[in-house]
């Protein structure tokens, strides 16, 4: 299967030509964060502090893990703080949301509105950790592990599940 | 019978070893797994995974970043003189084993309300996070044999323990482990998974029976039952990491107790993500 390399920040062109079942490796800064921190940064978008804060948000990707001395991880992307920041991350600038596990319908549509997509990865902690060269606490690092992080990454994995309002999870509803 | 440092050091390298190698007959049904597999999708992600435990072996990496909580279960020899200071010396082998893994530190602070909603926050260290209680079985013999299991927490959210009415058939019980197994793999993320059942007279029993299938189960030697349900909940057809495919349980582990003159069964479900059991033994002589 060809892989398609995607350096970041992704342009939308970019995003236009990706299709679900796209295998895709990743390469450059990604954004880390999961429950406790996607909603705040959602607050800052709401609020225009992104920027004052140092997060730079449009043309990025979001990887749903914590940042532990146990390496990194997917965790799952419906639960309800995670799923619920998509939207607005989307909106925001964000061009990929990468986790694990199905959408709702509503999430699938607000990525296409933003011409954003989902990717999953497998919890192969790991090769994905091998993956990252680098890392930094961007903002609220009174979160710990599950702070928002900016990590970069070399050869990352991941496949397309959700893009232009196509889910490989459709077929399974 | 072995010295407490001996105890120690034997429990922290077994932790280490359940959290950071895949056993030969995991390694065996993935690659099974992978070459009956028709989706190259799905036989990209099971490779995957098998490339991750490779790095994970060769690294002493954790397999997956949620370490899990550490499971004892023991077999105590009928003729071993189980010593003083022995569970104090496991505890103090799980924590070293967290320290030397390093586990994720995920042990939550506070007292029994705070814990509850996390509101004090999490301690920094791995070796904060205590151990679930051990579980015990006595066999022949004057050695003990511990299994060390590292729980993750996806797994938590699908699994459950109750009660069926099996009106006597061996097919009713079964069909609902089917049902409960394609409702939780549907929604789990980490695709393959492992079910395991415990069958009791309690829902502590069921649970504890549950746990001996995780400890002993065997993915190359798979009973009818185990295989039913494995091919059953396969047919769903959600396949490794939710892309489809042929391989949506990788194996099925199933422990049946005594039973009681009752209309029902307690089934007790742990619905296994792809890495479970992250498992490892070790003996300590008597």
């Amino acid at each position: 299967m060809a892989v398609i390399k995607i350096q970041m920040p992704v342009d939308d062109e970019t995003i236009k030509k990706l299709r679900v079942y796209d295998m895709v490796e990743i390469y450059g800064p990604i954004f880390t964060g999961r429950d406790a921190v996607l909603p705040k940064v959602v607050k800052c978008i709401e609020e225009g502090t992104c920027e004052e804060k140092g997060i730079f948000l449009k043309g990025s990707a979001v990887f749903h893990t914590a940042v532990s001395p146990a390496g990194i991880g997917p965790t799952s992307s419906n639960k309800l703080d995670i799923e619920g920041s998509i939207p607005a991350l989307s909106a925001a600038g964000v061009k990929m949301h990468i986790g694990k596990g199905s959408l709702k319908k509503e999430t699938v549509e607000a990525l296409k509105e933003n011409n954003s997509i989902f990717l999953v990865t497998p919890p192969s902690t790991a090769l994905l950790t091998s993956t990252m060269k680098k890392k930094r606490v961007v903002a609220f690092p009174e979160e710990g592990m599950e702070a928002l992080y900016e990590v970069e990454v070399e050869k990352f994995p991941a496949i397309v599940a959700i893009a232009g309002g196509v889910s490989i999870y459709d077929k399974q509803d | 019978m072995t010295d407490r440092k001996e105890i120690i050091e034997k429990t922290a390298q077994t932790l280490v070893k359940a959290s950071t190698v895949f056993r030969p007959d995991q390694i065996e049904a993935y690659k099974r797994a992978a070459e009956r597999e028709e989706s190259p999708h799905a036989k990209w992600v099971l490779n995957n995974i098998l490339e991750n435990a490779e790095i994970a072996e060769k690294t002493s990496f954790p397999l997956c970043d949620d370490t899990g909580i550490p499971h004892l279960f023991l077999e105590v020899g009928d003729e071993c003189a189980v010593p003083a200071g022995f569970y104090g010396a496991l505890e103090e082998g799980v924590a070293r084993g967290l320290r030397m893994l390093p586990g994720r530190p995920m042990a939550v602070k506070g007292n029994d309300e705070e814990r509850i909603s996390q509101c004090r926050g999490l301690y920094e260290n791995s070796d904060a996070l205590a151990m679930a209680p051990v579980q015990t079985r006595h066999v022949p013999g004057k050695d003990i044999r511990l299994t060390l299991m590292m729980y993750g927490g996806g797994p938590e959210i699908r699994g459950k323990t109750l009660r069926v009415f099996h009106k006597h058939s061996l097919d009713t019980v079964i069909n609902e482990m089917i049902a409960w197994g394609t409702e939780g793999a549907k929604l789990l993320g980490c695709l393959p998974c492992v079910l395991a059942f415990g069958i009791g007279r309690s829902n502590y029993e069921a649970a504890s029976l549950g746990m001996e299938a995780m400890a002993k189960g065997n993915f190359l030697v798979q009973s009818d039952i185990e295989k039913r349900i494995t091919d059953a909940v396969n047919e769903a057809g959600f396949g490794a990491l939710g892309l489809g495919g042929k391989t949506t349980v990788l194996g099925t582990f199933v422990k049946v107790g005594p039973q009681r003159a009752s209309g029902i069964r307690v089934v007790s479900m742990r619905l296994g993500c792809c890495f479970d059991p992250r498992r490892a033994e070790c003996l300590f002589e008597g």
